[in-house]
């Protein structure tokens, strides 16, 4: 049995960004001696998310915009507003990201995917997106891979 | 209206400065309180471009007395400055210590520092304490603006009773050709801020004020409800500066409140640019 847990960063450069790291769990994989098991794929942050969709230009779009929508950064002018943008003493600074923490629940901060002969086993169009909601930042993303060697 | 200068950054998330000189990590966390990841340069000047800002001035603090601490030296922010264009270095001193003049007098003169930044909070004394005048007198004859926190102050141990605008009027009154900016809109006393300045023209207010809600509600409330707009653009458009305080707030978040204000684009160009070139260009 392997266990192997990595820790890649990512260094997001807009305020929202969906970043394709499908080349780098798929590397780890492939060096892991892994044949047969599975890779686990998180965020460490809690205004960031992972994501899986198809690997096109147009949904890198779509999909941040959407989130926009449902929890907007700052919310229409009389509408509502968030209880988190508060000081928050533990950080020295007030909280006014409480949509990207929202974002980040409803887009999801995890993912995995199936090893088998050595591969990542993906749907053909499925791509794996760190995704930023609050950037820009450096990140840091978890890749658990967990499986048996080949005989 | 795009470019501009940030007047008000500290650098204590800077992680090559942090590798470098692993107590500005304890600075950042006991003594300035700031709780958020260390960040490559690169982050804080990716944050510029998206908020249109080109050059941003970057602020230690020096509270040897006070917190037996330094925010950054005036050394270590040279060497920040070296590592970026962008940046604009100014100094900071201990006004409790006889030889802060002179500390003063080399970090613009040696190092090449562009202004000086006191936290009366944080240092404890009250800017008008006259034991603090010599280090004005130098600043004066060296023709550097100083940036003076004001208002309230979040870190622990900080008490406001040394950010009231008031407790400048002195300062600005007994060294008219001293520039001073006070910072934070001095939030809560705006009113006070801004009889000041309207009475000094050498006062200068920053916008990086946020206490509650959001960047866009804040400085609504506190530039159009505390006062009115009007006496901004009207009164006090040569005497306003963009300062995010950045990290306790992102440079794009306030440079898109500013910008939402309802301030004319030539208010603008004066807030975000032209008013810091003039403070930051007296001395040459």
């Amino acid at each position: 049995m392997i266990i192997q847990l990595h820790r890649i960063e990512v260094i997001s450069r807009k305020d929202m960004e969906m970043i394709d790291i499908t080349p780098e769990v798929d590397r780890l994989v492939e060096q892991s001696r892994v044949a047969q098991g599975m890779v686990f794929v998180m965020t460490a942050h809690t205004t960031s998310g992972i994501v899986v969709t198809e690997g096109v230009e147009c949904l890198e779009r779509d999909i941040p915009a959407h989130l926009e929508r449902l929890a907007p950064k700052d919310p229409p002018e009389g509408s509502y507003g968030y209880y988190h943008n508060r000081l928050l003493d533990f950080d020295g600074r007030l909280g006014y990201n409480a949509a990207d923490h929202l974002k980040s629940v409803i887009g999801g901060i995890n993912t995995f995917f199936p090893i088998e002969l050595g591969k990542v086993v993906r749907g053909g169009r499925q791509r794996v997106y760190f995704v930023e909601y609050d950037g820009p930042l450096a990140r840091t993303v978890f890749i658990q891979i967990i499986g048996a060697e080949a005989a | 209206m795009k470019g501009g200068i940030d007047f008000h950054t500290h650098p204590v998330l800077v992680r090559e400065m942090v590798e470098r000189y692993p107590d500005l990590a304890k600075a950042a966390r006991d003594t300035f309180h700031c709780g958020n990841n260390f960040q490559p340069l690169e982050v804080m000047l990716a944050e510029m471009d998206i908020a249109g800002i080109d050059k941003a001035v970057v602020l230690p603090i020096d509270a040897t007395t006070s917190r037996n601490a330094t925010v950054y030296t005036n050394e270590q922010i040279v060497e920040l400055c070296s590592l970026s264009d962008r940046l604009i270095g100014f100094a900071s001193v201990d006004p409790h210590q006889n030889s802060a003049p002179a500390t003063l007098e080399t970090a613009i003169n040696m190092l090449g520092l562009h202004g000086l930044k006191l936290a009366p909070a944080m240092q404890e004394f009250f800017p008008d304490d006259r034991m603090a005048y010599p280090v004005y007198e130098c600043a004066q004859a060296l023709g550097i603006p100083i940036l003076f926190h004001a208002g309230l102050s979040w870190e622990p141990g900080s008490r406001l009773k040394y950010g009231h605008p008031l407790r400048f009027e002195d300062v600005a009154a007994d060294f008219p050709k001293l520039n001073i900016v006070l910072a934070h809109l001095a939030w809560p006393w705006v009113v006070d801020a801004v009889a000041l300045a309207l009475k000094y023209p050498n006062v200068h207010l920053d916008v990086s004020a946020l206490y509650f809600d959001n960047p866009r509600d804040f400085l609504r409330y506190a530039m159009t409800q505390q006062v009115p707009l009007t006496v901004f653009e009207r009164s006090l458009r040569r005497q306003v500066l963009f300062g995010s305080d950045n990290p306790r707030i992102e440079i794009k978040s306030m440079a898109r409140a500013v910008r939402s204000l309802g301030f004319s684009d030539e208010c603008l160009e004066l807030i975000f640019r032209i008013n810091a070139e003039r403070l930051l260009g007296e001395r040459s």
